[in-house]
């Protein structure tokens, strides 16, 4: 109930701002103009609010419970990004008077062909980056409100599409800074409180995995999916019925529905497929599913580090700022933002493998932000403390879907087909309508997976683009076309594959699921080798050293 | 909703809409009289500055990932009860990467502003459409 009052408020707030606070910026018609009276402050705050979505806010937390400590990668990569935006791209953007990666083709490349193809490459990533909005939208409502996850997803995709509808959270940079200071307090108070009020004993444990993860309390255990589990040691649980059941060391199946009750300091049981909570894998700090750590860290690293400047919502809004030398600024700002924001995920995730192990069970690892607090500190304060962070996440799904659901609606109507306003509409209720049903299947599936197959996508697509049409006076229309399609295919194939079909053990199945290593580099030299055999037009290269000329 | 809104567009959908189906010829028109040489030279200053940051970033990233697959005992060294290698990977690295951005930010204005002082425009101050 205190969840469902917090989230409420956050919206009110929002669209209270929206409607009233950012008038003044906004009574010039000219975007421009109003953006250049917002401070870079404020502006950096804007981004950072769109940005932290709900991977960030709910998926990282749950990710360190599940796969240990090595995820924290993903943020690392997540601020990263900002570096190499600031380096390669955030100046160059601005000056080319490009809003989007569409504009920036038909500006570098003069042709209306590509700038259709960039908009079939933006709708991919934006659907791909908005189902994980709203299974993390989903899955908090069903938290806070017990509805079950398909109600929560449809609510969801009413109130992204109604919000925009109604005109309230239209790119409004208040309302974006006001998201990102949610975010951040109501993760970082929770967190705090939990660190200050837990026992020397769980702090310890929390930073010591190798003592073993053990039910902290006699805790019942409901399977809402068949799990497949091994136990190091038999352990006797209670069934429903109140009979024991003597589970021996080894293999089980878990059916759909069955009910256990654990007893408190049994072994956590460790469900097929994941690592030892607490084990070597899960806190040595690299990414490892599929058994080559380095490799997929490193693969990971590059799709999320070259993957953010791709981001179509990314880029929209180095145009809020007057000239190129503070769009680089303010790019830097964002940095310090994120790299104060990700100092807490962990924490969550850390105190969660210690007081709400049986998570990873019920493979529900995704919900531990919101669920760990109640367990933590029982009673009122818990309750709030979880309602904080349900608002917290409830924010970030907001603004985030907002920032996305409005670019894909902007490439479906202005680069794909002439725009207009109802056709704008259309396009965001098209938007939401195809990611909510693409986000209901999706309720097993990680946040973050889903996350980095959108940052691969636009790390093996744009990406390339972006840097070579920006740094390289010599890249063609063939040489750009040839290697958008290529990175398309490649990236969206191989996460897809991973995900959805069976994959053969071993070296395939990582190259599938962690593609960026080779298919950024596939992307780059088909661009390349193209090009070459391609001559570029003779505005090439003023088109290029405008972009650079202060 | 506010009456006074208005579709914001680019300037390039807004030369891309008002050309129609003709085929492409002018995009923004690219400032002249233009010093190309100057132009040039300050291309390739911004060309190897962006490649150091980079550069730079991936010994950050792959060296401390790397850095924790080849020395175990990173995770072993625990100041104040919290391994190391944790330590690092949650908090270290942010304010690195804040201070490499910021560096990159110092010197691409450095070059702009010598550039800017070599070959002055007239009545140019840092204005863009």
């Amino acid at each position: 109930m205190i969840s469902a009052l917090a989230i409420g408020l956050v919206l009110v707030t929002s669209l209270v701002i929206g409607i009233y606070g950012v008038r003044a910026a906004r009574s010039t018609s000219d975007f421009l103009v109003a953006s250049r009276r917002v401070s870079p402050t404020w502006n950096a705050m804007a981004i950072a609010g769109e940005y932290l979505s709900a991977a960030s806010v709910l998926g990282l937390a749950g990710l360190v419970l599940k796969n240990g400590l090595g995820t924290m990668w993903y943020a690392v990569g997540f601020a990263a990004g900002y570096v190499a935006v600031v380096a390669l791209v955030a100046g160059p953007m601005r000056r080319s008077g490009a809003f989007t990666v569409p504009d920036f083709a038909e500006y570098r490349l003069g042709a209306p062909r590509l700038r259709k193809l960039c908009g079939c490459v933006v709708l991919v990533i934006m659907l791909l980056y908005l189902v994980p909005q709203f299974k993390g939208a989903g899955v908090v409502m069903a938290l806070v409100s017990g509805t079950p996850y398909w109600v929560g997803v449809l609510l969801a995709g009413l109130v992204v599409s109604g919000s925009i509808a109604a005109g309230g959270m239209r790119s409004a940079t208040y309302v974006q800074a006001f998201h990102y200071v949610v975010k951040l307090a109501f993760l970082a108070i929770p967190a705090i409180y939990l660190v200050v009020h837990s026992s020397p004993r769980t702090r310890t444990e929390a930073l010591t995995p190798e003592w073993g993860t053990h039910f902290p309390e006699t805790t019942p255990v409901e399977f809402t999916v068949g799990t497949r589990f091994s136990l190091d040691e038999p352990v006797t649980v209670t069934a429903p019925g109140g009979e024991e059941v003597r589970l021996s060391a080894g293999e089980h199946t878990a059916a759909e529905g069955t009910e256990y009750v654990f007893p408190e300091g049994a072994t956590i049981p460790r469900p097929e497929g994941l690592p030892d909570l607490g084990g070597e894998r899960w806190s040595m700090p690299l990414l490892d599913v599929g058994g080559y750590p380095l490799f997929e860290t490193w693969s990971a690293l590059l799709a999320i580090t070259l993957g953010c400047m791709g981001l179509p919502h990314v880029i929209m809004r180095f145009h809020t700022s007057p000239t190129a030398r503070t769009a680089r600024r303010v790019a830097v700002g964002v940095i310090a933002l994120l790299g104060l924001f990700y100092l807490f995920p962990a924490v969550y995730g850390l105190l969660g493998r210690v007081l709400t192990p049986h998570l990873v069970l019920l493979q529900g690892t995704d919900t531990v932000a919101v669920v760990l607090p109640e367990q933590a500190v029982p009673g009122s304060v818990g309750t709030v403390l979880a309602a904080l962070v349900a608002a917290g996440a409830f924010g970030a799904f907001l603004s985030t879907s907002s920032g996305l659901l409005l670019a894909l609606a902007g490439g479906l109507s202005h680069d794909l087909f002439q725009g207009s306003v109802p056709r704008l509409r259309l396009a965001v209720v098209v938007g939401a309508g195809v990611a909510v049903l693409l986000a209901l299947p999706a309720q097993m599936i990680d946040i973050n997976v889903l996350v980095v197959w959108a940052f691969t996508v636009a790390a093996s697509t744009f990406c390339p683009l972006l840097v070579l049409g920006i740094w390289w006076r010599r890249l063609t229309l063939p040489g750009a076309a040839s290697g958008l399609v290529v990175g398309t295919v490649t990236a969206t194939g191989a996460v897809g594959w991973s995900i959805l079909l069976p994959t053969p053990d071993g070296w395939v199945s990582v190259l599938l699921a962690q593609p960026a290593a080779w298919t950024i580099p596939l992307a780059f030299t088909t661009m390349t080798v193209v090009s070459r055999l391609t001559r570029p037009p003779d505005w090439a290269e003023h088109a290029v050293l405008r972009l650079h000329s202060p | 909703m506010s009456p006074r809104r208005e579709k914001l567009t680019s300037p390039q959908t807004r030369i891309a809409l008002a050309r129609g189906n003709r085929p492409v010829q002018h995009l923004l028109p690219i400032p002249g009289p233009v010093d190309t040489e100057a132009a040039r030279r300050l291309f390739h200053a911004q060309r190897r500055a962006a490649a150091r940051t980079v550069a730079l970033l991936s010994v950050l990233l792959f060296g401390m990932s790397g850095a924790f697959a080849a020395f175990p005992v990173l995770g072993e060294i625990r100041p104040g009860g919290v391994p190391l290698s944790w330590l690092l990977l949650m908090v270290a690295v942010y304010p690195l990467l804040f201070v490499l951005a910021l560096w990159h930010v110092r010197s691409a204005e450095r070059i702009e502003e010598r550039a800017e002082r070599e070959h002055p425009k007239p009545g140019h101050g840092e204005r863009e459409r």
